[in-house]
């Protein structure tokens, strides 16, 4: 029964089905297979040949047994989709701007504010369009000191203890009315970055975590680490 | 447990609304066995969360392009997380992964009726016309299909040359469609 209707030995490899077969199969190399994939988008035929080996070779997925995935995958998606948890950290950010606006007089944050500055200690002049974030994450020390001029939109960033886990990247976002923008990549060292456009003192500096390289998507998709408030210099 | 084809399709389009709820339940009924067939071709476990991870955003993208008529969407949603997770092995350029062992018969499986979310015929055809390929033929399309295996990894177990694997694919692809043509 076996080895019996030996197929025909003239199988054309270039035949265009065999492709599909061996693309659904995915024994093709990363490059044949994102030309496959590419010719199937244009093409309906080649769509549709995808499509048919797809529901020839179904039955044998059935076959594979289920795992239960760890909890904190399904964490981290709920996460990540728009009005998740970091969506709503945003938010919340956000809502803190404005927060901060309508209280920049208190006297608590005055003091919260010059506790800063004796604590980084820079010159104190009394200043046009000069600003300083202090960016903190839970604990006391700060993670990042950001040192903004709005007259010329650009930010001194100067990490002091900012750490992004292993395979991250620490991204920078100026949150303001508009919602997040970024402004780079958190590196080593001291590093420049121009503001947004129309960047207002009253906005919030934010670090998150993200894939190598920043976010994909111009929108914080990992964890909120650090914020901080511009205060005027 | 495998969920019903109707409710399915009910949180497909209440994602393709922008449901995140919508996207929860899916994920409850779906990962399992999503992820068991992502562990098995990406078996950095790791790596294979983040395939997952990955696989249920594109389905959040997606979602509204799932087209009902078209089938049904467990099929749908398996050919998202195949994709993926080949796609996550092959873009590494070096060798991946310990030698496979190969411990699981999975055309003795498929003849299994326990798993049955497919119809049977269709289930039975691709048993039968699989029997009838030369044994080791079926293998190498058994374990690239469910184990991700390249031909490369393909040629290194079975000691042939890669051009042989691809001719054996090649011959096996084309007679296994000849089969369920003339079977069902």
């Amino acid at each position: 029964m076996t080895g019996t209707g030996a197929p025909d030995p003239d199988v054309d490899p270039g035949d265009p089905d065999l492709r599909a077969a061996e693309y659904v199969l995915g024994t093709l190399d990363a490059r044949e297979r994102e030309a496959v994939a590419r010719a199937a988008a244009r093409d309906p035929a080649a769509h549709a040949r995808i499509e048919a080996w797809e529901r020839r070779l179904f039955p044998l997925a059935e076959t594979i047994p289920a795992a239960a995935p760890p909890p904190r995958v399904r964490a981290a998606l709920l996460r990540a989709l728009p009005g998740g948890a970091d969506a709503r950290q945003i938010a919340r950010l956000r809502g803190q701007v404005r927060r901060w606006r309508m209280a920049a007089g208190s006297a608590g944050l005055l003091a919260a504010g010059l506790a800063l500055f004796l604590a980084v200690g820079p010159t104190l002049e009394p200043s046009g369009g000069r600003y300083l974030a202090v960016v903190q994450g839970g604990g006391t020390l700060p993670a990042l000191i950001v040192r903004v001029d709005t007259r010329t939109g650009i930010a001194q960033v100067r990490p002091v203890g900012a750490e992004a886990p292993a395979d991250r990247s620490l991204e920078l976002w100026y949150v303001g009315a508009q919602g997040p923008r970024p402004l780079g990549l958190v590196g080593a060292g001291q590093s420049q970055v121009r503001l947004p456009a129309g960047a207002a003192p009253d906005g919030v500096i934010a670090v998150s975590v993200e894939p190598p390289g920043g976010s994909p998507s111009g929108q914080p998709t990992g964890p909120v680490v650090y914020t901080g408030k511009l205060l005027a210099e | 447990m495998v969920a019903d084809d109707a409710t399915l399709r009910r949180l497909l389009a209440g994602i393709a609304r922008g449901e995140a709820d919508r996207l929860a339940e899916l994920y409850d009924l779906s990962s399992p066995k999503l992820y068991g067939l992502i562990l098995r071709i990406q078996r950095d476990r790791g790596l294979a969360e983040d395939v997952l991870q990955d696989v249920y955003m594109r389905i959040w993208q997606a979602a509204g392009a799932y087209r009902p008529d078209a089938g049904p969407p467990m099929p749908w949603l398996v050919t998202i997380a195949r994709n993926r997770a080949i796609d996550s092995v092959r873009r590494k350029t070096e060798v991946q992964g310990p030698e496979l062992e190969s411990g699981e018969d999975w055309v003795a499986r498929i003849i299994d009726p326990h798993d049955a979310a497919v119809a049977f015929q269709d289930r039975d055809a691709l048993a039968a016309c699989l029997g009838r390929l030369e044994p080791l033929h079926r293998e190498c399309v058994v374990l690239a299909y469910c184990e991700g295996r390249s031909r490369e990894e393909l040629a290194r177990h079975f000691d042939r040359p890669v051009n042989t694997i691809k001719t054996w694919l090649h011959r096996a692809l084309a007679a296994l469609k000849t089969c369920l043509e003339t079977v069902s």
